[in-house]
């Protein structure tokens, strides 16, 4: 299903990111159930879709679709992660219709993490197209037409969803292309991890106008030392004091617990400002029903 | 400028392995500006093929190595020298490298061409005799009159051209934290132009055919082709 049907009828959409595993997934029966639909599992009923990350930060594992897809035989909704890093225009145009001739419904057109941050730091970038013009072309796709204007013979029909990072600096530049991807094509937007509802209200406050649904993006700090290395190597996020603070004041069997608590007080807050939730777990995909009962 | 870096000597020592006999020549263009191949690296360069009992023929520097008629017209004099060369060493770019090779080929000579430096592209010069940056990836179709003159085909890491990625993190690239996000330094440009609405225009996927390699330019005609 369409992510945004549910946000056209107005339900709080909750979706629940896993990345695929460093192998591949010959047999779906049989054999060990693997990482990513073990932690699909544990959100099973508590959220609309699962999203799939497409080689994230440039670690080559199973791809994006193909983990889409075995989750959707398992009776998940998927949502597929696109970004622009591996593959050329033709590629991408050609892995859309793929995703939708294998029954994907959900995109998520990103830029990606550069090569070097990952395992193939000498691997070469492609980039050929950015998010904004990936998500033009897909709705094209949408439409029954690739990016030459050449007619397709069936034409997809993808929910297309995009990202935005709340703590860039400068918010306006940052909304600019955010306004790009609206007119672009994207229906629905996922944030980048926020952990200070200021920073939210201070980009809703512009962003209302732009009348598309966005889902707070979590990422659930697990230790203390987790919240220092997301501000010292991951770009465009910051971890207050008080969380990892927080997080360092309890003992490691209380962390969860602890997590459980500081992402509630933080989504009771930016609940009001948003049309969803998204979880980046981590590995930690446990919880996600803990905090979800809680609310 | 082409920027260059000099190849490890073992490297250099590698490919020349078997040839007694060397020339080397060097170009007082862009190898000069670098430090790599002007006149004092090739100076620097022989003394070093000496001690390694190399025996070399002779060593020039070329005003510019890639433009044929000037590294023919500083090998027209050598002939004779240059017949009884076993390998020629360039201390010069890609290009200047394979015009040497052409040059010598249009002479009708057969002798193995080596490269002594590594090309690292089209480079401009900040700061005479220490720093230069790259800044246009000759693209073909130049934006950067949309662009406040910053172009963010080469100076932003991933190409990127309808605004940032999420990942700056206080003006600096994701990719490198001593560099500046090129979609930032656009848009503070902008700005100081009265023109930051201009940045909201779609901008089209680039038509990188007109990269397709390896270009020919009519210069006459002054087009590609
Ligand atoms: S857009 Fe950039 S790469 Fe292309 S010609 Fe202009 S400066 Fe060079
Ligand atoms: S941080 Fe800026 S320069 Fe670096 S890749 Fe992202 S947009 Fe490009």
């Amino acid at each position: 299903m369409k992510l945004t049907e549910l946000f056209d009828k107005g339900e709080f959409v909750i979706t629940s990111e896993v990345g695929p595993v460093k192998g591949c997934l010959r047999s779906k029966d049989g054999g060990a159930v693997p990482q990513c639909a073990q932690e699909a599992e544990m959100v099973r009923g508590h959220v609309h879709a699962i999203n799939v990350t497409d080689n994230q930060s440039a670690v080559m594992r199973l791809g994006s679709l193909a983990a889409s897809v075995r989750l959707k035989e398992r009776g998940f909704e998927p949502v597929y992660q696109m970004t622009c890093r591996d593959r050329n225009r033709i590629a991408l145009q050609s892995d859309l219709l793929g995703a939708c001739s294998l029954g994907i419904d959900n995109v998520l057109c990103l830029t990606g993490d550069y090569t070097s941050l990952g395992d193939h730091k000498s691997a070469k970038s492609v980039f050929d197209i950015d998010s904004v013009q990936l998500l033009k072309i897909a709705k094209g796709l949408n439409e029954g037409r690739d990016m030459m204007g050449n007619a397709l013979t069936q034409s997809t029909n993808l929910a297309l969803g995009a990202v935005v990072n709340p703590n860039f600096e400068p918010l306006d530049l940052q909304l600019l292309k955010m306004e790009k991807k609206i007119e672009a094509g994207a229906e629905f937007f996922q944030t980048q991890a926020v952990y200070d509802p200021a920073v939210f209200e201070r980009m809703t406050k512009k962003t209302e106008k732009f009348g598309v649904p966005i889902q707070y993006g979590i990422v659930i700090v697990k230790s203390p030392q987790m919240g220092k290395f997301m501000n010292e190597n991951v770009s465009g996020v910051n971890v207050p004091d008080w969380i990892i603070k927080e997080m360092g004041s309890v003992s490691k069997e209380d962390r969860k617990k602890k997590a459980v608590e500081i992402t509630l007080k933080l989504i009771r807050e930016i609940k009001p400002m948003v049309q969803g939730l998204h979880f980046m777990p981590l590995g930690w995909s446990d919880i996600v029903p803990i905090i979800m009962k809680a609310l | 400028m082409i920027g260059t870096t000099p190849k490890p000597f073992e490297e250099i020592s590698h490919a020349l392995k078997g040839y007694e006999k060397v020339a080397v020549i060097g170009c007082d263009g862009c190898a000069k500006v670098c430090m790599t191949g002007g006149s004092d690296q090739v100076s620097q360069m022989v003394e070093k093929l000496k001690e390694n009992s190399k025996n070399v023929v002779f060593a020039l520097s070329p005003e510019r190595t890639c433009y044929v008629d000037k590294t023919k017209a500083a090998l027209d004099p050598l002939m004779d020298k240059l017949k009884s060369a076993q390998a020629v060493l360039v201390l010069g770019c890609g290009g200047a490298v394979q015009i040497t090779r052409q040059v010598l080929e249009n002479y009708g000579l057969t002798i193995p061409v080596k490269v002594g430096l590594d090309s690292v592209g089209h480079i401009d010069t900040l700061i005479m005799g220490e720093l230069a940056i790259e800044q246009c990836q000759e693209c073909g179709e130049c934006i950067l009159n949309e662009t406040g003159g910053i172009c963010p085909v080469t100076k932003c890491a991933k190409s990127l051209l309808n605004g940032p990625c999420g990942g700056a993190q206080n003006g600096k690239c994701e990719v490198d934290s001593e560099r500046d996000c090129a979609w930032i330094l656009i848009y503070n440009r902008m700005i100081a132009l009265g023109e930051s609405d201009k940045l909201r225009r779609f901008m089209a996927p680039k038509d990188y055919s007109k990269m397709a390699k390896p270009r020919r330019l009519n210069i006459k005609e002054r087009r590609v082709e």
